[in-house]
């Protein structure tokens, strides 16, 4: 069972300090395996967003350990974490987040080409490919301030698929999107699962969204229920 | 062919703050287009000036200085560690400034292989009169041939010929200014009186121009005859020998060599212009000091609109960090940003330096000052662009640092929680 976890954690702590000392996750225990579909819950406040930094590796102040494709995180430098994020980890934010003034291709591309593992024509082939997925073709070469709210997530959604990484997260992806482009999202999430065993963890507000997953993660002020 | 994300992130960010960026850039431009032109315009004057006092001024010079500070007799006679001896009122010797067996030394130095020429000289104070106009200057007892191998005098004829001076036995030639002074024109007659009273009356046979305003307004060549007869010397009396070497630049090493050999005083021509030399020094410590202001001024310029940038892009450079960017690429992209700005600037200011030098060079001035130019002269030597660039690009780079380190330094996480 551990050799499949893709993150696990162990006495995970987070205390806000500022602008008072606050515990904003207490004693966290869970474990991600690979090729599972998780969705954490919890009501607004309760740490679902902050977990999610934790484990995406883009906070390091927290005590206890977080094991990444077995890995002590802790252990890592800055560069490290910086791969692994550009490798392995795909996320897509709460409040979508694009470079404004680059096209939706360019977007995508981004961390393609940071890791650039392929050329940059077969960088472009993936993006359209993804934005294909998610219905965006024509919207390529838009600047991406340009796009809706909704159209701006899916774009942030293509980007995080762009490096086939191992584990996904999502912080509300479905937030801005109709019950359509709710369940293409669903879709996409479950076939990466099943063609390619990846990750997928997405926090959400959406029950009927989280009830499909494979398991449900519940927070409670900082706790797991 | 892979493209570099991060030149183009640095390009869109200087595209999204087109004006910052051209006036930052013009700030670089102005300083190194000043750099050019103020650097080469202060060489140039500077290589025009020693050119003309190359040209003006003997390689070496061997003359008999005459002893100041001299040790009394008593110091001489009685020197004991505890004793001091005072003697008021002493007075200079009358040592003559002659030198000793000149004519002897000339000749040893026409065969030494180093030297292309050697002229003898004797010069004096003189007062000159044409009708009531009358000026103080100095008259050059010379043997116009041999002054003519080490200083070009015929180049720098006006009116009249040099040879004169060899064939009409009381013939002179005037700087041009001293001809203006004293409103005397070539094959005029003039008198000239010597500080020992002795009255010669001298015909003009030709006009000079050396280019330095001062010795153009004072001098006048005699032939060494007529001097030693205004100083009541006999024929073998100089006080000067110039020296003209095949390569100047040994003038300095021969010139310490010659000293020791003849036991005369022997200057080269740096040591002779020393004065002018120190203000060289001085003008072109001013010169760097102005440029390297303008050069700090626009580094601020730079630093200013990356800092500008930096807090604009600040969601930009969070994105960038959580999709796996390390802090060395946002490093690399403000201080690309920083040397697109200090390469485009500066290159248009070697274009504008370049222009600034040829159109105020093409305007005819007419200086008459410490020297005399119709044109200025610059250096536009290669070295000066491309030292200009290279500190343009040092600036530059140093300016945009501190932004670049700043925004590596961004913590993603606080940024990306804020929104
Ligand atoms: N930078 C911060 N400084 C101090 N406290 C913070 C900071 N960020 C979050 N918190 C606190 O931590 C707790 C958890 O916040 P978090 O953003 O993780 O909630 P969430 O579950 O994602 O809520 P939502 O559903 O509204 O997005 C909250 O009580 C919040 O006030
Ligand atoms: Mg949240």
């Amino acid at each position: 069972m551990t050799d499949q976890a893709i993150i696990k954690t162990q006495n995970l702590n987070k205390n806000f300090h500022d602008p008072v000392e606050f515990q904003a996750l207490k004693n966290i225990n869970i474990q991600i395996n690979q090729g599972e579909f998780v969705s954490i819950v919890g009501s607004s406040g309760s740490g679902k967003s902050t977990l999610l930094y934790v484990l995406s590796t883009l906070d390091t102040d927290y005590t206890g350990h977080i094991y990444f494709d077995g890995d002590d995180l802790s252990l890592k430098t800055k560069n490290e974490l910086a791969e692994i994020r550009n490798q392995k980890i795909g996320f897509i934010f709460q409040f979508h987040y694009l470079l404004p003034e680059f096209t939706v291709l360019e977007n995508i591309c981004l961390p393609a080409s940071k890791l650039a593992k392929y050329s940059e024509e077969e960088i472009k082939d993936r993006a359209y490919k993804k934005l294909d997925l998610l219905g965006l073709r024509d919207q390529a070469l838009k600047k991406a301030n340009k796009l809706s709210g909704g159209q701006q997530q899916r774009v942030a959604l293509a980007r995080a698929l762009i490096n086939e990484p191992k584990i996904i997260f999502g912080d509300e992806p479905t937030g801005n999107l109709d019950s359509k482009n709710s369940q293409n999202v669903f879709d996409i999430f479950k076939e990466l699962k099943e063609q390619f065993n990846q990750s997928i963890v997405v926090v959400t507000h959406d029950m009927s969204f989280a009830n499909k997953t494979d398991r449900i993660i519940t927070l409670k002020d900082g706790e797991v229920i | 062919m892979k493209k570099n994300p991060l030149l183009k992130i640095a390009l869109t960010h200087l595209f999204s703050k087109k004006r910052q960026t051209i006036v930052a850039m013009l700030g670089v431009t102005f300083g190194i287009a000043i750099f050019i032109f103020q650097a080469g315009l202060m060489s140039g004057f500077q290589d025009f000036f020693i050119q003309e006092t190359v040209n003006t001024t003997a390689n070496i010079r061997i003359y008999n200085e005459a002893e100041k500070n001299r040790p009394s007799i008593l110091d001489k006679i009685n020197h004991q560690p505890n004793h001091w001896n005072a003697v008021q009122n002493q007075k200079p010797k009358d040592e003559q400034s002659k030198i000793k067996n000149g004519y002897q030394i000339i000749s040893i130095l026409e065969k030494d292989s180093r030297v292309a020429g050697v002229s003898p000289f004797l010069g004096s104070q003189a007062i000159f009169k044409v009708g009531i106009a009358q000026i103080a200057g100095r008259v050059s007892g010379v043997d116009i041939v041999k002054e003519n191998i080490l200083f070009d005098v015929s180049k720098n004829m006006k009116q009249g010929n040099i040879t004169k001076l060899e064939t009409i036995p009381n013939g002179i030639i005037l700087g041009d200014g001293l001809a203006d002074l004293l409103g005397a024109k070539i094959n005029d007659n003039i008198s000239v009186v010597s500080p020992l009273g002795v009255n010669l009356d001298m015909k003009i046979v030709g006009i000079n121009h050396s280019g330095l305003t001062d010795v153009d307004k004072s001098r006048a060549y005699i032939n060494i005859r007529n001097a030693q007869k205004l100083l009541q010397v006999d024929g073998s009396y100089i006080t000067d020998i110039n020296i003209k070497l095949k390569d100047f630049s040994q003038s300095e090493e021969l010139a310490k060599f010659y000293n020791s050999k003849f036991g005369f005083r022997s200057i080269d021509w740096k040591e002779a212009n020393a004065s002018v030399f120190s203000v060289f020094k001085i003008q072109n410590m001013v010169t760097y000091l102005i440029i390297v202001s303008i050069l700090v001024v626009s580094g601020f310029g730079i630093f200013n609109i990356l800092m500008m940038i930096i807090y604009e892009k600040m969601p930009d450079i969070a994105i960038l960090k959580a999709i796996g960017y390390k802090d060395r690429d946002i490093k690399i992209i403000f201080l690309t940003e920083s040397l697109i700005i200090g390469t485009s600037g500066g290159l248009l200011g070697l274009v504008v330096g370049f222009f600034m030098q040829k159109i105020v060079g093409s305007i005819r001035m007419d200086i008459k000052g410490f020297v005399s130019m119709e044109y200025l002269h610059f250096n536009s030597t290669p070295g000066f662009y491309l030292f200009a660039f290279v500190f343009g690009i040092i600036t530059t780079a140093v300016a945009g640092y501190i932004p670049a380190r700043k925004a590596a330094k961004v913590d993603a996480i606080d940024i990306i929680r804020s929104k």
